[in-house]
């Protein structure tokens, strides 16, 4: 370490410290691979091979998923899906207007800003029980509709404050423009400042739909029904039987993440955007 | 001021027509509107709930003041609950943002890592809690899991082998899962804060003969140094509110080994049906997360103003 040769150090340094940094690459994707990859070796796996000690069946049991399709795995997710992004197209609508208003007009002034995310630092088991007697006073537990309308409520405060840091960055002549024009708030609004942030909308509205898909808590409480369970819930309830067949297990656990794969395969993009945007101004 | 304004009207300036101020209130009502349903509402709930005699079918039947936490308080099983999740919370934010920020860090330095190592370092983040759970599950299974073979294969006695039927294991084994699906999350956000740093200066203090941890210490972790106090106070929230991976993995067994709070209120609140016992530990767990977030938060602050 106390070598000094400064012409010829750093070029060794800098190739030693891209081996090292390809060695912690190499070793993180083998370690979240490789659980998501036993999951899959599992899902073929007949009842008695599940507790044989092998790594890989030699006769896969395709029937495994076969039967997880036709069970009530499909439907729930089809819930989900409906929960997910039915509740962030909600959760949306209310933040843009939201986000314009704080980011621009300091709207709702500190206190609203210092309020905004308090309700997530409590565990969401707090508002089970309070959100379980509200829905019945409406009539809406047990239904997808009544789940979607409470994640639209609880994502809004973390659109608002992800949508915030996107608005900060266009540049406010645009809309200076639009006043001079004669444009309204609402005209502004609606169409200026929502078109500018559609890319960034599509980006949170993601990030949201992801964060409803996999909730459990609320979901397992709110929507007890067989007809209007989300994944999540009618996966928990593989469980319950006696003996838990765990190769059916794992082909639901895999199908039901498939939607979410796939929505990260095809908007890594806007993800990474999304995620960070609001986090880095 | 007002005849300033009129010539341009400048949007953050302090004059505001009347029609506006109202047209912005507007704007944010929606926003307040779930802040009160989905805080202030619960907020208030468990406050009422807390000093009353209350069952899930029936809501505040009595006021009994301070009984319930009188009750709570001197229940050595919450108590120590509260201790173990905050143990627990701690560690794991330890443990995810030291991980985070090394893989982040690696990614920065090594060039030619493409979009799909990006996408797939991602996938745990947004695999749902209760699947996380279900393939640890698996993993640790004690009768041919991946652990268990694994240790077979090199040797080690695997019928001694189940982590989530032992006291000790249970909880660090539930950890590894939660650490296994956040570290993402960190190593994004600290990955984002790393590519807006200045590249030049990078290079010039590596010619300067900067290298290895000295440049990392030096240049690269004052840069991020912010982020990541903030995103180890992002993680200590999560871990805090772990329930879950509990919930799927060990039901917060053996015994009480693996019992995080979360999973208490859940057992008063929803099995016990005692919600006013559950509002009170609620309550006493709110402070107790104020307490162990502030300082962290307060670093947070002070380090991205620096």
């Amino acid at each position: 370490m106390t070598d000094s040769s400064p012409a010829a150090r750093p070029r060794f340094a800098f190739q030693h410290r891209s081996v090292l940094a390809y060695a912690v690459l190499g070793v993180a994707l083998l370690g979240t691979i490789l659980p998501l990859t036993y999951l899959f070796s599992v899902s073929l796996m007949g009842r008695d091979e599940t507790v044989s000690g092998i790594l890989w069946t030699t006769d896969p049991q395709w029937s495994n998923w076969g039967d997880v399709l036709g069970s009530g795995i499909p439907a729930s997710i089809a819930n989900s899906l409906i929960a997910a992004f039915g509740g962030a197209l909600l959760t949306l609508i209310i933040a843009l207007p939201g986000a314009w208003a704080i980011a621009r007009f300091r709207a709702g002034g500190r206190a609203l800003g210092a309020t905004l995310m308090s309700p997530w630092l409590l565990p969401p088991i707090v508002a089970v029980v309070p959100l379980l007697t509200l829905l019945r006073i409406v009539g809406l537990n047990n239904t997808v509709l009544g789940l979607a309308l409470v994640y639209a409520l609880a994502n809004a405060p973390v659109a608002v404050w992800l949508l915030e840091g996107f608005v900060r960055r266009l540049p406010i002549e645009i809309e200076e423009a639009a006043t001079l024009d004669g444009a309204g708030t609402f005209r502004t609004l609606i169409w200026v400042i929502a078109p500018l942030l559609l890319p960034s909308m599509i980006a949170v509205g993601i990030i949201v739909a992801i964060l409803n898909y996999n909730e459990f808590l609320l979901a397992t409480f709110l929507t007890q029904s067989a007809d209007a369970q989300t994944f999540p819930v009618a996966l928990s309830l593989f469980y319950g039987d006696r003996t838990p067949h765990f190769g059916k297990i794992a082909a639901a656990s895999f199908v039901g993440v498939i939607p979410v794969f796939a929505a990260a395969v095809f908007f890594q993009r806007w993800l990474v955007g999304g995620l960070t945007g609001g986090a880095v101004r | 001021m007002a005849s300033a304004t009129s010539v341009r009207p400048r949007l953050t300036s302090g004059f505001v027509p009347r029609r506006q101020v109202w047209a912005h209130r507007l704007f944010i009502s929606p926003t307040i509107l779930s802040i009160l349903v989905l805080g202030l509402y619960p907020l208030l709930f468990i406050l009422a709930a807390a000093f009353s005699d209350s069952t899930l079918g029936k809501p505040f039947r009595e006021w009994v003041g301070t009984e319930n936490f009188e009750v709570v308080l001197a229940d050595g099983d919450i108590v120590a609950s509260f201790l173990r999740t905050v143990l627990y919370a701690l560690a794991i934010s330890v443990a995810s943002v030291g991980l985070g920020v090394v893989i982040a860090v690696s990614l920065d330095r090594a060039t030619r890592s493409g979009s799909v190592v990006r996408t797939v370092l991602l996938l745990p983040l947004i695999t749902p809690p209760v699947v996380v759970g279900t393939l640890w599950k698996l993993v640790f299974n004690p009768g041919g899991g991946l652990l268990d073979t694994l240790l077979r294969g090199v040797g080690v006695d695997g019928a001694s082998v189940a982590p989530l039927s032992s006291t000790f294991w249970a909880l660090p084994a539930i950890g590894l899962a939660d650490v296994w699906q956040w570290t993402p999350l960190v190593t994004l956000l600290v990955y984002a804060a790393l590519l807006t740093q200045d590249g030049a200066v990078r290079e010039a203090a590596a010619l300067d003969g900067a290298h290895g941890f000295g440049l990392f210490r030096h240049i690269t972790w004052p840069a991020i140094a912010g982020t990541v106090a903030a995103v180890f106070f992002v993680r200590l929230v999560i871990a805090l509110k772990v329930f879950d991976l509990v919930f799927i993995m060990t039901s917060g067994g053996p015994g009480q080994a693996s019992t995080t709070t979360s999973y208490v209120i859940y057992q008063v609140a929803l099995k016990e049906f005692d919600v006013g016992r559950a509002s009170a530990i609620t309550l006493l767990f709110a402070v107790v997360v104020t307490l162990v977030t502030l300082p962290v938060a307060a670093l947070a602050r002070r380090l991205s103003h620096d």
